[in-house]
């Protein structure tokens, strides 16, 4: 308790609450732009942290962290563009609502629920920290299967009524998330000998691709038409009664489900923002309005990508192991300035620790202040005129698509997916199963390998714990409820047909 | 007629006067003559990046050049894209390197090598650590590789990030000398997706890890793993307790280095630039706080000693990538 | 606008083929299985090539309806004003590390504002082109420290 009222009062020093300000403000710019993410921020602040404090290093970096998660939705909502992987469930509902002239509620109530998210993950921190770490440790690759399939299941269970689509999509994904040298036996698999292709076809340019460039694209299929449309007025900045009446459970009770997902090293927030996304339409009475600007639908995977970057400090900070590819840069950042984040942080400097607990409570009030100020001029993004809003966009594009390896190869590759991101588009493929499958593909695939190498080729593995049980359990569950739920209500109608009759 | 003339030919003159000044200040007594790029072949943050932007900043701190530094990153095909792109520059871009820019070429997934670049210095170097777990039946590298001789199946190794680096080869090193086939040692390879291999350690999910000391050193420290041996000379620092695999009989010493080095064909003025400039880098304390906050360990080797180095290590990793069974 | 509709699941198709048949050259594996690389790729593959047959005869069964936007695709010039964008982004590809970012973004953006947002408007397309590679470059290159070139 001491040192946790000792580390409020170091937050409260101006230059900690000035770096705290800044790297909100910083992650939440670079987590608008596509491409850009918080580990490309914090990466080039490397320098700038040499000879800082390292308290107020760790303070701002982790502000960018959490703040990118706030700014990731912002292009997801507005231009059906995810900054992310953890923004992607922001466009299902976010960018209808918008559609439908009420981008200024889907703006707010996403930066209320990324706080409440992680104010509630922050407290979660204090009290569930040494606990979470070892629950994470019990994870195998056994384990890690399961859950990777748990999330695609989710993703195909959300392509209902275009199945097949939905289902080819997904292997496409799998199959370009098999491009690379296979860990497990370092062989090249359709590499075609290009040595930019031997570490796999990172995610995020195609996330630029089909969504970004394929999305301008689209556009342009009326874009001459746009005089005849009538433009709709964005007139609220802020959510109405009714919304926060359907979006405040969602967001309290998705914020412990992204902060568990967010603790296990490798999942994250794109898993635990796809996994409530359907956790909340599964348990929706409206689940026919779920795509088509359904608040809650934006509200959850919101508040649980932000509880989910707070979860991923715990293994960083508990055992000294990154659980992203941003606490992976954060931890060499440390390294540098001498502080070797392990088991042994705690004990031997529990200030550090304490000040930076307390900073992500100070740090999502500035951040809710920030981007709530922000909504105001962003919305202003939607009065560009189309026809000047969409090079930029393309061009914003394709510099995000550069600084993720610094190669012009990389832009023949983001045309290719804007292309197969205008066909999709065209034929109304669901787009999320292919860029998710991409995601988890590559890890689902050397999980199950490496499940089966370590049991000798037994396929008990997969049943040997608990938590591989309920995993499947709940797959199971998520795959059949919708149906469940259909045979009971045609029932109900056929008896109530009955009665009638 | 005359004026214009006279003037055509003082202009003349004035001209060629400044040409030529211009060009014997671009000459090698001036080197380097414009800003200094170093090349690190990976993504920001990764130990090459960390590399450059140290050696950037410590000879900028120092003064002890006196043009821009510049870090460029040039990620890919471990460290092939940013060597590629180093290989046809002038002698003002450098590029950090490691082992991989030797295993890539022995492993067939490069044709660039050693031998087409400059060698300028090593600079640093980690050691190899073996871990269990605390409760491990294992006490000794030896009670554990006897263990593998007898069923190697029933011991999975973890190693990460890929096969054919340092972690996996020092560890068939260590097999080898106990005349334990490396084809037969049963790996699982963590490639980042569900945690690293301390993670996995802890978690019990595999027997025994090899991976660089500064992931193992404070779990040995906390007590939650325990370190066989390490692959250095000597023991270490706060690790009086970990003996070396010389100690226990395998007499190997496996260094992790990481160096710098310059395009191919680099003049003699310009390699004698470097090793007085690094060396006077690898003497300042804030390099030697760098390491030690790292767990590195100086290693500087000049130019020339570099390069000899690199064919003694050559020779080494090919013998190693044979055993490992890795290529036919 | 039918050749659209069957194109798709013949591309879907196509592709399956091609990573099914790529599959069976990837080398065999000196550890472990040796086959262990080969079975995804393989079942997925083999997965999305019956699938698209699927969708094939689901075309073919509803090809007379009509969509929208396969229409709009052929109508005016939006099949040009892809085309430019696509071959401006190769042109910007070739010619973004030697001519150096703000001049070649100019050439781009320049380009693309031109083409889609007419002549007419030079005034506007000037300004954003100018004001937006210069406000890029310097918030990447010197705020953020990205290098480019």
């Amino acid at each position: 308790m001491e040192a946790f009222v000792e580390g409020f009062h170091t937050v409260l020093q101006p230059a900690n609450i000035f770096w705290i300000v800044i790297g909100g403000f910083l992650g939440t710019i670079v987590g608008m732009l596509p491409g850009l993410g918080p580990a490309t921020a914090v990466a080039v602040l490397i320098p700038v942290t040499f000879g800082m404090n390292p308290t107020s290093a760790l303070i701002l970096m982790g502000a960018i962290y959490y703040g990118a998660m706030y700014g990731g939705s912002r292009s997801s909502i507005l231009l059906n563009t995810p900054g992310d992987g953890s923004a992607i469930a922001a466009t299902f509902d976010g960018y209808p609502m918008a559609q439908q002239g009420r981008a200024g509620e889907a703006l707010a109530i996403s930066t209320v629920a990324s706080f409440i998210g992680g104010i509630l993950a922050a407290i979660g921190f204090i009290f569930l920290a040494e606990p979470l770490a070892s629950f994470a440790l019990k994870f195998g690759p056994a384990e890690y299967f399961l859950l990777m399939l748990l999330t695609l299941s989710a993703i195909v269970s959300l392509s209902i009524g275009k199945m097949v689509k939905g289902f080819i999509a997904m292997c496409l994904g799998l199959l370009i998330s098999t491009i690379g040298i296979d860990a497990q036996t370092g062989v090249h698999r359709f590499t075609m000998d290009i040595p930019h292709l031997s570490e796999g076809i990172e995610f995020l340019i195609v996330i630029i691709g089909v969504y970004a460039v394929g999305e301008v694209f689209y556009n342009f299929l009326t874009i001459d038409k746009d005089s005849m449309k009538e433009k709709k007025k964005v007139s609220r900045i802020w959510f109405t009664k009714e919304d926060w009446k359907r979006s405040k459970w969602p967001i309290i009770r998705n914020a412990p489900l992204g902060f568990i997902v967010g603790v296990l090293p490798g999942a994250g927030g794109s898993i635990a923002s796809m996994m409530s996304y359907s956790t909340e339409k599964q348990l929706s009475k409206k689940p026919e309005e779920f795509g088509n600007g359904a608040v809650e639908g934006l509200a959850a995977p919101e508040s649980s990508n932000n509880a989910a970057s707070v979860g991923a400090m715990i293994p960083l900070l508990t055992m000294g192991i990154p659980g992203s590819g941003t606490t992976a840069v954060m931890l060499g950042a440390l390294i540098m300035l001498g502080i070797r984040p392990g088991p042994m942080l705690f004990e031997n400097d529990p200030g550090m620790v304490w000040t930076f607990i307390n900073s992500m409570f100070i740090g999502n009030i500035a951040l809710i202040i920030i981007n709530i100020l922000l909504v105001g001029l962003l919305i202003k993004i939607l009065d560009t005129p189309a026809k000047v809003l969409y090079p930029i966009i393309i061009i914003l594009a394709f510099i995000g698509t550069y600084t993720l390896s610094y190669s012009t190869v990389d832009y023949f590759m983001l045309l290719l997916f804007g292309v197969i991101g205008l066909f999709m588009k065209i034929m109304d493929f669901p787009i999320a199963p292919l860029v998710l499958a991409i995601i988890v593909g590559g890890d689902m695939e050397q999980n199950f390998r490496m499940a089966l190498t370590a049991s000798n080729g037994s396929f008990g593995i997969f049943f040997d714990s608990a938590i591989s049980i309920t995993l499947i359990i709940v797959t199971v569950l998520s795959l059949f409820y919708p149906l469940l739920i259909k045979l009971l209500r045609k029932k109900q109608k056929d008896e109530e047909k009955g009665i009638s009759a | 007629m005359k004026k214009l003339s006279l003037f055509v030919l003082s202009a003349a003159l004035f001209l060629s006067a400044c040409s030529s000044s211009s060009s014997s200040s671009d000459g090698g007594a001036e080197y380097p003559s414009k800003n200094i790029e170093i090349v690190a072949p990976a993504s920001p943050g990764g130990g090459w990046d960390l590399t450059a932007r140290s050696v950037q900043k410590i000879l900028r701190d120092n003064k002890l050049v006196d043009s821009n530094i510049n870090v460029i990153n040039k990620p890919g095909g471990g460290g092939e894209v940013g060597w590629n792109y180093l290989h046809p520059k002038d002698s003002h871009y450098l590029a950090v390197n490691s082992s991989l820019l030797l295993t890539n070429n022995l492993l067939g997934q490069s044709k660039l090598t050693h031998e087409d670049f400059t060698p300028l210095a090593t600079l640093a170097t980690e050691w190899q650590s073996i871990a269990v777990p605390v409760d491990s039946p294992y006490e000794t590298i030896n009670d554990l590789l006897e263990a593998i001789k007898e069923d190697p199946k029933s011991i999975k190794i973890g190693v990460g990030p890929g096969l054919g680096n340092d972690d996996h080869l020092s560890f068939v090193q260590a097999a080898a000398m106990k005349e334990v086939n490396p084809k037969d040692l049963n790996f699982l390879v963590y490639d980042g997706g569900g945690g690293d291999v301390v993670t996995a350690l802890l978690g019990k999910h595999v027997d025994v890890i090899t991976t660089s000391l500064s992931e193992t050193k404070e779990q040995h420290l906390a007590g939650k793993l325990k370190i066989l041996a390490v692959s250095s000379e000597e023991r270490l620092e706060e690790l009086e307790d970990v003996p070396t695999l010389t100690e226990e009989g395998i007499d190997m010493v496996f260094p992790h280095w990481r160096g710098i080095m310059g395009p191919p064909d680099m003049t003699e003025e310009e390699i004698n630039y470097w090793d007085e400039k690094l060396s006077e880098m690898a003497a300042t304390d804030e390099w030697k706080e760098l390491l030690e906050n790292n767990d590195w360990d100086d290693f500087y080797q000049t130019s020339a000693d570099t390069k000899k180095f690199m064919e003694e290590q050559e020779q080494l990793y090919s013998e190693l990538i044979d055993d490992s069974g890795l290529v036919e | 606008m039918k050749a659209v509709k069957i194109g798709m699941p013949v591309a879907m198709i196509l592709i399956s083929l091609t990573f099914l048949i790529s599959s069976f050259s990837i080398p065999r594996a000196n550890l472990g299985n040796p086959n262990g690389p080969l079975y995804f790729p393989i079942g997925l593959s083999v997965f999305m090539l019956v699938l698209s047959v699927i969708y094939l005869f689901n075309e073919l069964k509803t090809l007379n309806e009509e969509n929208k936007n396969i229409k709009a695709l052929f109508e005016g010039r939006v099949l040009k004003l892809i085309g430019v964008t696509i071959v401006l982004g190769v042109i910007y590809a070739l010619i973004f590390e030697t001519l150096g970012f703000l001049i070649s973004t100019v050439i781009f953006l320049g380009g693309l504002l031109f083409y889609v947002n007419g002549v007419k408007k030079w005034m506007v397309n000037l300004i954003v082109t100018f004001a937006f590679s210069f406000i890029a470059w310097y918030g990447f290159s010197e705020l953020l420290g990205v290098s480019l070139p």
